[in-house]
């Protein structure tokens, strides 16, 4: 080192310091020791960041690309709804909506809400519901999301005008569904909604994801897949915020969704809800025990060859556009479909011809003579006494008709509809041995009571064929304290009632028009379907084309006995014919030979007034041509009263628009 | 030794004052080259990192980084010109002043994200901690060079530590974590200096390591918190970083990210998505290593921890040619808190340091930050040429 000249210093010396300050080795190994640390710091900073970019660099590199890319998806238009005839039953209309994109909002809160405030100005739509709207998809906030649709073009208009104040609001024209015929077939089309988190759930790995549009019920959901289309695919490029970069690149465009071909035919689906409306129209006029509350019903029309529905109406009903575009709460509530307001208007949503169970009354008799002639417990022509009264046991049963009295066989019985007849036949099933089982119910399980009938729309319901299980499996002690010690056995009064078709037993109107198609085809019991092909529209590129889809099961023969079959059609064909016939009054006068049975089904209902009244559901089923059936309706009229004054008019009127005749002249309706 | 060859003229020249050429050729040009080298190179990477930051202005960052620069400079020139001495003598003034004034901050601060750091005054947001950390290491070896013949005695050590509590304790209370524990690493450095015996040191760090179990853990856990919730997270955070990569670990994720995607070369300003799209926050200030090594890759990042370890070295060559305590102390304080600001800031970026909103020396973009650091180097310079010249 340098020689050390004390005289030279720089600094004034300090007077404390006996020797001057210099690096002792006490210090050095203390400055050597923060040497070291220092150099282990750079150590590891710089191994460190070898690791990270030049060993782990591909992949951090991969991460940091992900973050930017983000796939979008394009909605495809969905498919239509065609009748059989190729008419349209639901199709698309463009529509110009309003659509909020969250991501380019103003950032400050209030100058997002001055802007939102003045948007729910002009669009009429309250601010509240707009902040609900963006709030549930606040979590995504790439797909823009639809304040209100179908905006005026002055509306849309303003907002082009004033982009600018308008900071991520757009305008865009998307295609809503659109139901040229209103409220027609609501329960059988349903509607489209946003898909759920249930249905996105179980949907998932089917390619369905949030924002998307999902058929939520009839055939809209049950032929989602076809009608849906493909999304197609376009690239973004974000920043972290989500904020859209530069443009969007399509990567696969959206493919149309197929048109769906129905089953139905229009005409016959407009005749058979005005059928309805007159049938409960006429029984509110008609003055009976009840009907005043006529408040509902369906009408089922199908094909008995093979089994496809011309026509399915249930009323009440509602317009399906509720659910188009922004859904209202408030206009959901008016028409009844939510769960708070539906019970005051009567289950508008329900659709009853597959969804309700009903006691069929007498319109099951043709279903306990059959079974009672294959049993070998009845002769067809064996005459029985038709009185007023039935007593059994001390129990005293009741015909519709109290002055009847006279010997019947068994087509004169359905003709007139003869209770008393039908109660001796129910007990004689009751007599069966035990080890046979409940034969009654064995038949009228093949000819599908008791199950779904398979059809490809909807919830439906199986009813409930009661048999002596049902009876102990469902009274126990615990169900049933009071009585169930006599009510787990199965009595013959049991047996008695079955047989015309009351008491325990529920059907729905579309069983029942299979069995009657049964008894129409020769015994061939039908699966009920609305599909008729599938078709993939013309694009660019490819023609038109249908695709395959499942067939419905082909008519399974029951093995009916051919005779007992042609002794319950002459019976049906007398009902609609022979001058005592329970609705001979109304189908007599018309051209085309029509078979049918009338039914009158006790059911307790409560009207509002917090009592139970035995009120009187109206059927009517049967068919015609009656010798070649093309036809086969079953009718139903909620507390409508006897099946002649209600069911079997709005019938007629079905037939008069199938067959493009009209009945000529009318008798006095004699019917139960 | 480059003044070798004209020791004579220099001697003829002055004998007891130094003439400006002597003074001038006695600075540390290797620090000088460096911090320099430093300061280019982060304003460089700054007009590049923060180009889109602001719309409109592609260079808001940067004049404003330039301004704090050359109002650096001119501090630094200003601290090379006062002789260091004048600090010595006035230890007690520096340390009440500068306690005085993070007080009033801690008082009437704004505070921003929670925290009250800064004093406005209008055309700058003085954040008094920054500078603490310079005057405060000038306060503790103000101190402890007075006491240099009572090292031994625990009162000193006692005393020492006493006196370094109290700014500790403040910025805690801002609370500005990541400044305390700075201030830790300087006492640290500066009793370590100055010869305090191992046994005291040993003590001291016992205490330290004490009361950090006391505040990370027994203390919560009886119900007393005394770190903020984030706090404790981010200092927790980086010992397991998949906890939460949403939430608290999301910017260490991001960061690692921007980082590896950097690879050997780096992606350029335009590519670097990492910092463009936003996806790195804070890349302008406490993340900008990671938007450095983004952009310029390894080769980039490298080289500024080359500079960096230049400044170092220089440093603590300083404390050995000290020829008095009180250079030693300074020299020794200033570098390791510097050290210690490197290694957390970079360490955080790269998720093996714990979160603490420290600024990288001399690149993150802040006047206090930038002109205190320049303070310091000037600091190092001005000892440097006294030593120098004491040397002769």
């Amino acid at each position: 080192m340098a020689r050390r000249v004390i005289s030279r210093r720089f600094l004034p010396p300090d007077p404390r310091a006996e020797e001057p300050y210099r690096l002792t080795p006490r210090l050095a190994l203390r400055v050597g020791l923060l040497g070291m640390v220092a150099i282990a710091v750079f150590a590891t900073l710089f191994l460190r960041l070898w690791s990270l970019q030049i060993l782990n660099g591909e992949q951090l590199l991969r991460a940091a690309q992900n973050n930017q890319r983000r796939e979008v998806r394009v909605p495809a238009p969905r498919g239509s709804i065609l009748d059989r005839t190729g008419l349209p039953l639901v199709t698309n209309v463009p529509s110009t909506v309003v659509q909020i994109d969250q991501s380019s909002l103003p950032k400050t809160k209030t100058a997002r809400l001055r802007e939102l405030r003045k948007l729910a100005r002009i669009l009429h739509v309250p601010l509240r519901e707009i902040g609900a709207t963006l709030r549930r998809h606040r979590y995504d906030l790439l797909t823009p999301v639809t304040i209100k649709s179908g905006i005026s073009r002055a509306q849309a208009g303003y907002l082009d005008e004033r982009a600018d104040d308008f900071r991520g609001v757009r305008v865009t024209d998307v295609s809503l569904r659109y139901y040229p015929h209103r409220e027609l077939a609501a329960h059988v089309l349903g509607y489209v909604g946003d898909i759920s988190q249930e249905q996105l759930d179980a949907l998932a790995k089917d390619g369905y994801r949030p924002g998307d549009t999902i058929g939520q019920s009839g055939i809209e959901s049950e032929y989602d897949k076809y009608l849906r289309g493909k999304p197609g695919l376009e690239i973004l490029r974000v920043n972290s915020l989500g904020r859209k970069q530069g443009p969007t690149i399509p990567l696969v465009p959206p493919a149309a969704g197929n048109t769906v071909r129905l089953t139905l035919d229009l005409k016959l689906q407009i005749a058979a809800e005005e059928a309805l409306r007159y049938g409960i129209e006429r029984a509110r006029n008609s003055g009976c025990q009840g009907c005043w509350y006529a408040n509902g019903g369906a009408i089922v029309a199908l094909d008995p060859r093979d089994g496809s529905i011309r026509a399915m109406a249930s009323n009440p009903t509602y317009p399906p556009s509720l659910y188009v575009g922004r859904v209202r709460q408030r206009a959901l509530d008016a028409a009844g479909l939510t769960p708070r307001s539906a019970e005051s208007m009567n289950y508008p949503a329900l659709n009853r011809a597959i969804n309700a169970a009903y006691p069929p009354g007498s319109t099951w008799k043709p279903v306990t003579a059959i079974a009672a002639m294959q049993e070998h417990i009845l002769q067809p022509f064996e005459p029985l006494a038709c009185t007023g009264e039935y007593e059994k046991n001390g129990q005293v049963f009741k015909n519709w008709d109290p002055f009847v009295n006279e010997a019947m066989t068994l087509t004169t019985a359905l003709a007139r509809s003869c209770d008393t007849y039908f109660y001796q036949v129910g007990y004689r099933f009751y007599g069966m041995p035990a080890r046979l089982g409940p034969r009654l119910q064995a038949w009228a399980s093949r000819f599908g009571f008791g199950q779904k009938t398979g059809i490809d729309v909807g919830s439906e319901r199986s009813g409930l064929l009661p048999t002596p299980a049902w009876r102990k499996e469902t009274y126990t002690k615990k169900t049933d304290p009071g009585h169930w010690q006599i009510d787990r056995l199965w009595k013959p009064g049991d047996s008695i009632q079955l047989a015309i078709g009351q008491k325990d037993l529920l059907v729905t109107p579309l069983q029942l028009a299979r069995f009657y198609a049964m008894v129409a085809n020769g015994g061939k019991l039908v699966t009920p379907h609305l599909l008729l092909d599938v078709e993939q529209p013309s694009a660019n590129r490819s023609a038109g084309r249908v695709l395959p889809t499942p067939r419905p099961p082909a008519p399974e023969p029951t093995n009916v006995d051919a005779q007992a079959l042609n002794v319950v059609r002459e019976g049906l064909f007398e009902a609609t014919h022979s001058s005592l016939g329970t609705s001979a009054a109304i189908f007599s006068g018309f051209p085309i030979p029509i078979s049918g049975k009338t039914g009158t089904a006790e059911k307790f209902i409560d009207p509002g007034d917090g009592y139970l009244h035995n009120f009187n559901q109206s059927w009517w089923c049967g068919y015609g041509p009656s010798d070649s059936p093309d036809l086969v309706l079953c009718v139903l009229i909620e507390n409508g009263g006897h099946g002649g004054d209600a069911a079997a008019p709005a019938a007629l009127k079905v037939f008069e628009q199938f067959f493009g005749k009209r009945a000529t002249q009318r008798g006095a309706i004699h019917s139960d | 030794m480059v003044e070798y060859a004209s020791r004579a003229a220099a001697r003829a020249r002055a004998r007891e004052t130094v003439g400006v050429a002597t003074f001038v050729r006695r600075l540390d040009w290797i620090l000088i080259g460096s911090v320099g080298a430093l300061v280019g190179y982060g304003l460089w990477a700054i007009a590049d990192i923060t180009r889109r930051d602001v719309t409109g202005d592609a260079h808001y960052y940067l004049t404003r980084q330039a301004v704090y620069a050359s109002i650096g400079v001119l501090c630094l020139v200003a601290a090379v010109l006062i002789d260091p001495d004048v600090y010595r003598t006035r230890w007690r003034a520096i340390f009440g002043g500068t306690s005085f004034l993070i007080l009033i901050v801690y008082l009437q601060g704004q505070a921003v994200r929670g925290s009250k750091r800064w004093l406005d005054l209008g055309f700058f947001k003085f954040q008094p901690s920054e500078f603490g950390k310079v005057l405060f290491v000038l306060a503790l070896a103000g101190f402890l060079a007075e006491r240099s013949r009572h090292l031994n005695e625990l009162r000193t050590t006692l005393t020492a530590g006493g006196l370094a509590l109290v700014p500790i304790f403040l910025v805690f209370l801002q609370p500005d974590f990541g400044s305390a524990l700075v201030y830790c690493a300087a006492v640290g450095a500066v009793l370590l200096v100055a010869g305090t015996p191992w046994t005291h040191l040993g003590g001291l760090g016992a205490a330290a390591v004490a009361v950090a179990v006391l505040v990370l853990g027994v203390m919560p856990a009886a119900g007393v918190p005394v770190l903020k919730k984030y706090q404790e997270k981010r200092l927790t955070g980086f010992l397991n970083p998949d906890s939460d990569p949403g939430g608290t670990t999301y910017n260490i994720t991001q960061s690692k990210n921007a980082i590896g995607a950097g690879e050997l070369r780096g992606r350029g300003p335009d590519n670097a998505t990492q910092t463009t799209l936003n996806f790195l926050p804070e890349h302008h200030t406490d993340f900008v290593f990671a938007s450095l090594a983004e952009e310029r890759g390894f080769f980039g990042a490298a080289f500024l921890l080359m500079l960096y370890l230049l400044v170092v070295w220089r440093g603590f060559r300083i404390v050995t040619l000290a020829r008095e305590p009180f250079t030693a102390i300074v020299a020794g304080g200033l570098v390791v808190a510097l050290l210690f600001q490197i290694f957390v800031n970079v360490g955080m970026t790269m998720g093996i340091a714990p979160i603490t909103g420290i600024p990288l020396p001399f690149v993150s973009v802040g006047g206090s930050s930038m002109i205190a650091n320049l303070i310091a180097v000037g600091l190092l310079l001005s000892l440097h040429v006294r030593a120098r010249t004491a040397r002769r």
